[in-house]
C-alpha cells in the first residue's frame, strides 16, 4: 500500500495537538506529521519525498516566525516534486492581501479560519485527500473510510 | 498479510510443477498441460485472495504463458519439445492477440460510446427525462431510479452508472429521516439495478462478453440475439427487485424529489454523439440486414469520435485499460487450457457422463453465483468459462438441455447476480459507503435476488430451448 502523509505546520504546540486530535480518524490509514515551522516542514517534505512516499495534504498556519505560511505553500506549489499535493491554509490572522496571494501564488485549495470547527476540518481534509488519491491514481478502495463520498462519486462517475 | 498470500499462492503452483505428471490421475497429461494447471491454480488463488490488483493477475497470466508456454519462450522451458509426453506449446502470436481479441474491441467501442455520452451529458439528460413521469412518491421514484440505472448500465460500466446515480441521490438521502426504512431501499436500489441492468447487452458487463467468446460457430450469438433474452430477463428481475425493496423497506416519507440539473446540449458535436449512439445501437441490432457483426460495428463509434475530436487524446487516457486487460488475461487462460488440450483431458477424466445434465447446469450456476459474491464478477467468469466451455462440448447428455449455450448463458447470468456483500461488486461498495445501508440489509436483499435470479435463469434457458433458440 502506498504511504500517504498529511503534514500540518503551526508555531504553537497547542494548535498542533488540537489538530492531531481532530484528525484522529485518519490515523489508521495515513501518516500524520506535525511541524513547528516552515523550515522544519520543508526538511520533512524532502525526507518523505526521498523515501518515495506521498505528501498528500499540507495544512499550514500563516503567521509564523521565519518563513510565513503563504511563502511556504508558494514554494511547495512551484516545486516539481509535489505537483499534486493539496494545500490548505488554517489561520486567523491573514490579511486580505495575504489571502489573495495564497490563492493566486500558493495554489491553496482550501482556507479555514481559526478558531475552526473540527468536523469542518475533517471534511475538508477528506475532500483534499480524495482529490489527491484520484489525481495520482492510487487504488482508492483501501482508503474508503476516510474518503469524501460526494467527491469520490464524482470522480467515479467520470470513469469509463 | 499480502506477502503471505503471494508466497502461499506461488508455493502451491511451484509444488504442482514439481509433482510428476503421472501422479495427477489424468491419463496422458503432458508437461505443458501440467504447467497450465499450475498457472490456473496461481490465477485462481490470486483472483480470490487479491494480493495484487485483479488486472495485474491477468497481465501475469499472459507473461507467464509467453515465457513458459509459448514457442518463443525461455529456452530451458522448451528443451524437451518433441519428446513424447511434453505436449504442444502455444504460438506466442496467439497469446499476444488476446490483447486485441474481438471482444476486447467490442468493449473498447462500448467505452467510446460511454465516454462520449458522459462528456456530452447524454447520461444525465436521459436520467432527467426518464425519471420525470415517475412523480414524487418514494416507491415510484425508486422505480424510475432503478429503470434509468438499469438502462444506463447496459451501455456504461456498472460502477460509473452507480456512482452517477448515487451522486444524484446523496442530497436526497441526507434530507431523509434517518429512521425511515425507505432510505435503505433507495440506496440499495441503485447497485441492484446496475448489477441487473448489466445483463441486458453483451457490453453491459464483462462476463457477458466473455460468454460470447465461448459461443462460437453454430452457437454464436449476435448483439440482438443476446438482448432478445437479456432485456426480458432484466425487466422481470428488476420488477421483482423493486417489489422486494418496497416490501422489505417501505418508505414513510410522503414525498421525495430528485433534482437533476441541466439540459440537452445543442451543438454540432453533441448532435454527432446522439446520432452515433443511436446508429451504433441500430447497427448492433440489425446485423442480419447489413452483415457486419457486433465487433465490427463497435469500431464505428471509435472512428467517428476520434475523427471529430469528441474523444481527444486526454480522453483516451481515461479508458479503463485495467478492465480490458482483466478480460484479456481470462481469454489467455482459456486459450492455454484449450490449446494445450488440458480442458478436454480434465473433463474426460471426471465421469461427468454419470451426472444428470440438470445437476451439471445447476451446479455450474450455483458455483458461479457463490464465487461472484466473494470475488470480481469478471474474474469468476474468467476462471469458470473455459472449464464450462469444455464441459459443454464434451458431455453428450447436455445436448438435450441446450448443451454449451445453456451452460455458458446460465453462468454469465449468475456472474452478474453476485451482489450480497459490499465486496461483491464496486457498485455495492459505493452504496455501502453512503452509510445508508448496512451489510446485513445488503446481504438479505442480495441473497434473495441471487436465488430468484438463478431460478429465472433456468427458466430462461428452458424457454430458449423450447423455442429452439439454442440447440
Amino acid at each position: 500500500m502506498d504511504k500517504l502523509t498529511i503534514i500540518y505546520v503551526d508555531d504553537q504546540r497547542e494548535v498542533l495537538s488540537t489538530i492531531s486530535k481532530d484528525l484522529q480518524v485518519f490515523e489508521k490509514y495515513v501518516a500524520l506529521e506535525e511541524c513547528e515551522s516552515a523550515h522544519e516542514a520543508l526538511a520533512l517534505l524532502d525526507d518523505i519525498e526521498g523515501e518515495g512516499d506521498h505528501v498528500a495534504v499540507i495544512i499550514s498556519d500563516h503567521i509564523m516566525p521565519g518563513k510565513n505560511g503563504v511563502e511556504f505553500l508558494a514554494e511547495v506549489d512551484t516545486d516539481v516534486r509535489f505537483p499534486q499535493t493539496k494545500k490548505m491554509l488554517l489561520t486567523g490572522q491573514a490579511t486580505h492581501q495575504d489571502t489573495i496571494r495564497a490563492i493566486n501564488t500558493a495554489g491553496i485549495e482550501n482556507y479555514i479560519e481559526k478558531p475552526w470547527d473540527a468536523e469542518n476540518l475533517v471534511d475538508s481534509v477528506k475532500i483534499l485527500l480524495t482529490k489527491y488519491i484520484f489525481s495520482v491514481g492510487i487504488d482508492y478502495q483501501s482508503y474508503s473510510p476516510i474518503l469524501h463520498q460526494p467527491t469520490l462519486l464524482n470522480y467515479l462517475s467520470k470513469q469509463v | 498479510m499480502r506477502l503471505v498470500k503471494i508466497l502461499v499462492s506461488v508455493a502451491v503452483s511451484i509444488l504442482i510443477l514439481l509433482i510428476p505428471t503421472e501422479s495427477f490421475g489424468i491419463t496422458g497429461l503432458t508437461i505443458v498441460e501440467k504447467r497450465v494447471i499450475a498457472l490456473f491454480v496461481l490465477a485462481a488463488l490470486f483472483w480470490v485472495l487479491e494480493p495484487i490488483p485483479i488486472y495485474a493477475t491477468s497481465v501475469l497470466i499472459i507473461v507467464i504463458e509467453l515465457i513458459m508456454l509459448s514457442n518463443k519462450g525461455f529456452i530451458l522451458f522448451r528443451n524437451d519439445v518433441g519428446n513424447p509426453g511434453f505436449g504442444t506449446l502455444l504460438n506466442y502470436k496467439s497469446i499476444f492477440s488476446t490483447f486485441a481479441s474481438p471482444i476486447i474491441m467490442l468493449f473498447t467501442g462500448g467505452f467510446f460510446l460511454a465516454m462520449a455520452a458522459t462528456k456530452y451529458r447524454l447520461d444525465l439528460n436521459l436520467a432527467r427525462i426518464i425519471i420525470k413521469p415517475f412523480g414524487d412518491k418514494p416507491k415510484f421514484v425508486m422505480l424510475g431510479l432503478m429503470l434509468i440505472t438499469a438502462i444506463l448500465s447496459m451501455f456504461m460500466s456498472n460502477t460509473a452508472t452507480t456512482a452517477m446515480m448515487l451522486a444524484i441521490l446523496t442530497p436526497v438521502l441526507a434530507l431523509y429521516d434517518q429512521n425511515d426504512k425507505g432510505r435503505v431501499a433507495l440506496a440499495l436500489s441503485v447497485p441492484v439495478a446496475a448489477n441487473i441492468g448489466g445483463i441486458g447487452t453483451p457490453i453491459g458487463t464483462p462476463p457477458n462478453a466473455i460468454a460470447l467468446k465461448y459461443l462460437t460457430g453454430s452457437e454464436a450469438l449476435s448483439f440482438g440475439e443476446w438482448m432478445s433474452f437479456g432485456v426480458p430477463f432484466v425487466v422481470i428481475l428488476l420488477a421483482f427487485a423493486w417489489g422486494l425493496l418496497s416490501f422489505l423497506y417501505p418508505a414513510t416519507t410522503p414525498k421525495v424529489t430528485l433534482n437533476i440539473k441541466g439540459k440537452f446540449i445543442k451543438n454540432q458535436k453533441a448532435y454527432i454523439v446522439y446520432a452515433t449512439f443511436a446508429i451504433t445501437i441500430l447497427l448492433w441490432l440489425t446485423d442480419f440486414l447489413h452483415g457486419m457483426n457486433s465487433y465490427i460495428v463497435a469500431m464505428i463509434p471509435v472512428a467517428v469520435f476520434s475523427i471529430t475530436g469528441i474523444i481527444n487524446k486526454e480522453d483516451l487516457k481515461k479508458i479503463s485499460w485495467d478492465v480490458l486487460w482483466l478480460v484479456s488475461g481470462g481469454i489467455a487462460l482459456g486459450l492455454a487450457m484449450e490449446k494445450s488440450g488440458l480442458a478436454k483431458n480434465l473433463i474426460s477424466s471426471i465421469p461427468f457422463e454419470n451426472f444428470s445434465p440438470l445437476l451439471i447446469i445447476g451446479g455450474a450456476a450455483l458455483l458461479t453465483l457463490v464465487m461472484a459474491n466473494f470475488m470480481s464478477h469478471t474474474a469468476s467468469a474468467n476462471l469458470l468459462m473455459p472449464i464450462l466451455a469444455a464441459l459443454g462440448t464434451s458431455v453428450a447428455s447436455l445436448a438435450g438441455y441446450g448443451g454449451l449455450s445453456s451452460l455458458i448463458i446460465v453462468a454469465a447470468l449468475a456472474a452478474s447476480m453476485g451482489m450480497s456483500l459490499p465486496i461483491s461488486t464496486p457498485p455495492n461498495a459505493l452504496a455501502h459507503g453512503t452509510g445508508a445501508v448496512n451489510t446485513s440489509e445488503m446481504a438479505k436483499v442480495g441473497v434473495i435476488i441471487g436465488a430468484v435470479g438463478l431460478l429465472l435463469s433456468f427458466l430462461t434457458i428452458y424457454v430458449l430451448n423450447l423455442v429452439n433458440f439454442i440447440k
